[in-house]
């Protein structure tokens, strides 16, 4: 399991983070004692540090300075300042990527799980039972079958199946997709799930997305 | 100064002299005095008091001439003390010591207000940061809870909008010291802006379209992130119950500017209210009919689109749409600079 470390001082915002974060499968370690963050940051041994820019007696700017000097463990910023020159100058003390409060939860998610993947390369095809999964040609290949998936229904799809076996709700497909520039509203985020499912009977596999009613869709 | 308006002042002076001159007068006849003596008698002393008063009104005239020109010339009028020439008179001395007290008097009046407008415009900047964390906390809990309402996310979503609104509006009135020209393309922009607004959208159903927005402008990043915002917010705000929400955004690019156009098929604007919309705390009668309106939005928008030297108008036809056209002008200064 990746460990996430949080320095957020707001107490209220420290908690709901960490349930964020558990829920969606990380180890949570909180910094309480803000008077000596950076040897927290640097004992932690975490996979990532989410580091707010405010923080009582120090900010995360001259922290992420220090921290930098030792380790090259990803860091995203938080904050609620609103202007662009913070992220100018946070990418150049070298954090990873910046999130401005209030955030949505699901982008979070999604920054969170890009910055922890750039590390590691990016396989080309997949497998899902059988059927070989290529994101380059943007197919499904099961034998001598082949269906060529659209850009929406790619997108869903790998969501789905890097989750797989786990409920992946629609507000998480509608931000994803959204985030990649296809800016799909209810019906047509229905309408390409029902037609992935097509591509898929026809590969042979039935029921191959469950509908969990209010919750979302299980790729089984 | 006219020669006319100065005697007529010293109408008083002229009786007083009158008086004395026919008791002389009266005193030479007394005394027997030769009527040619009198004459000369008569003669110098109107001369005396024609000259006094003659080099009296060329001195002040010339003081005053000056004083009223340069008044006339300036464009804050306040400045004038600073104009002044030494009067070389007493009247003048006194008037010349009351302008410079007052100036400094007001000089020290508005820095003082000018101190407590940046205090307040510190204290708000502040406020909205500390008001961002406990919305940053209801928004985790509601997405910690699903079985929240979405309903609850648009709120909050609003909330925050509003929030932001207060902040900019802060930031605008002196945004020249606030900017980071660069260039940026207008997709990432649009996305940003798309990506706050989803649940808003998703709630209403409404469908999205947009094309062609790979291309680059001139602008500041957060600055634009705003009005396409604010731009859109209207769209949301003055949709037509009776449809869905389509809003259309598009870039068009011609060889001295780039054209942003927003096109949505709400409710429009009347062709009467169409000219006033820039204007602040304008409302119209859409403002009027429904949804709460500060008649700030287009305006600070307005503001800062002529503080960034970017264009805008507005096309619309009620009850079919509306749309907003930003225009960026190339500059080639800029960009030889990066």
């Amino acid at each position: 399991m990746q460990k996430i470390l949080v320095v957020e001082d707001n107490e209220t915002l420290r908690e709901e983070l960490k349930i964020l974060l558990e829920n969606a499968g990380y180890e949570v370690a909180l910094v309480r004692d803000f008077s000596n963050v950076g040897k927290q940051m640097a004992d932690a041994g975490s996979d990532l540090v989410l580091l707010d820019i405010n923080l009582p007696g120090t900010n995360g700017e001259v922290l992420l300075q220090d921290f930098r000097k030792e380790k090259d463990t990803p860091v995203i910023m938080l904050t609620s300042r609103t202007g662009k020159m913070d992220e100018v100058l946070s990418m150049s003390f070298g954090a990873d990527d910046y999130i401005m409060k209030p955030y949505n939860p699901t982008i979070l998610l999604l920054r969170i799980s890009a910055v922890l993947k750039r590390g590691l390369r990016k396989e080309q095809t997949r497998h899902y039972h059988d059927v070989e999964v290529s994101l380059t040609k943007g197919s499904l290949t099961r034998g001598d079958k082949e269906q060529i998936l659209t850009k929406n229904e790619m997108i869903i799809f790998e969501l789905l199946l890097e989750q797989q076996g786990e409920i992946v709700s629609r507000d998480e497909l509608m931000t994803t997709l959204w985030d990649n520039d296809e800016f799909l509203n209810d019906n047509a985020l229905s309408v390409n799930i029902s037609r992935l499912r097509g591509k898929l009977a026809d590969l042979g596999i039935e029921d191959g997305i469950e509908t969990r009613k209010k919750q979302g869709y299980v790729l089984k | 100064m006219t020669f006319r308006n100065y005697v007529k002042d010293y109408m008083g002076m002229g009786i007083i002299n009158g008086v004395i001159l026919i008791m002389i007068l009266i005193f030479l006849r007394a005394f027997r005095v030769e009527e040619s003596a009198v004459f000369v008698v008569i003669a110098l002393y109107v001369a005396a008091v024609m000259l006094s008063l003659l080099w009296d009104y060329f001195r002040k005239k010339k003081f005053f001439d000056h004083l009223l020109v340069s008044l006339e010339e300036l464009d804050k009028k306040y400045l004038v003390s600073e104009m002044i020439a030494t009067p070389g008179f007493y009247e003048g001395d006194i008037l010349t010591e009351v302008l410079a007290e007052c100036d400094k008097s007001m000089a020290e009046q508005v820095a003082d207000y000018r101190r407590q407008n940046q205090m307040f415009r510190e204290y708000i900047e502040t406020w909205v940061h500390e008001a961002k964390i406990p919305i940053a906390s209801l928004r985790l809990m509601c997405h910690n809870h699903p079985d929240l309402d979405a309903k609850m996310i648009s709120q909050l979503k609003l909330l925050d909008d509003n929030i932001n609104n207060v902040l900019f509006y802060a930031r605008s009135e002196n945004a020249q010291k606030d900017y980071l020209i660069k260039e940026i393309s207008l997709k990432k922009v649009f996305h940003e802006v798309a990506m706050n607004n989803r649940v808003i959208f998703q709630l209403m159903g409404a469908s999205i379209d947009a094309k062609n927005l790979d291309i680059s402008v001139l602008t500041d990043e957060k600055w634009l992130e705003f009005m396409m915002g604010q731009i859109i917010a209207n769209s949301v705000k003055y949709c037509d119950a009776n449809r869905k929400l389509e809003l259309s955004v598009w870039g068009e690019e011609a060889s001295d500017k780039v054209l942003l156009h927003i096109h949505d098929n709400g409710i429009g604007i009347p062709a009467s209210d169409l000219p006033r919309v820039f204007e602040k705390t304008f409302t119209g009668e859409n403002g009027r009919k429904g949804a709460a309106s500060t008649g700030m939005g287009l305006y600070i928008v307005k503001n800062l689109c002529d503080k960034l030297g970017h264009g805008i108008h507005i096309l619309s036809k009620e009850g079919k749409y509306t749309e907003v056209v930003l225009t960026f002008f190339k500059n080639d200064f800029y960009k030889m600079k990066h």
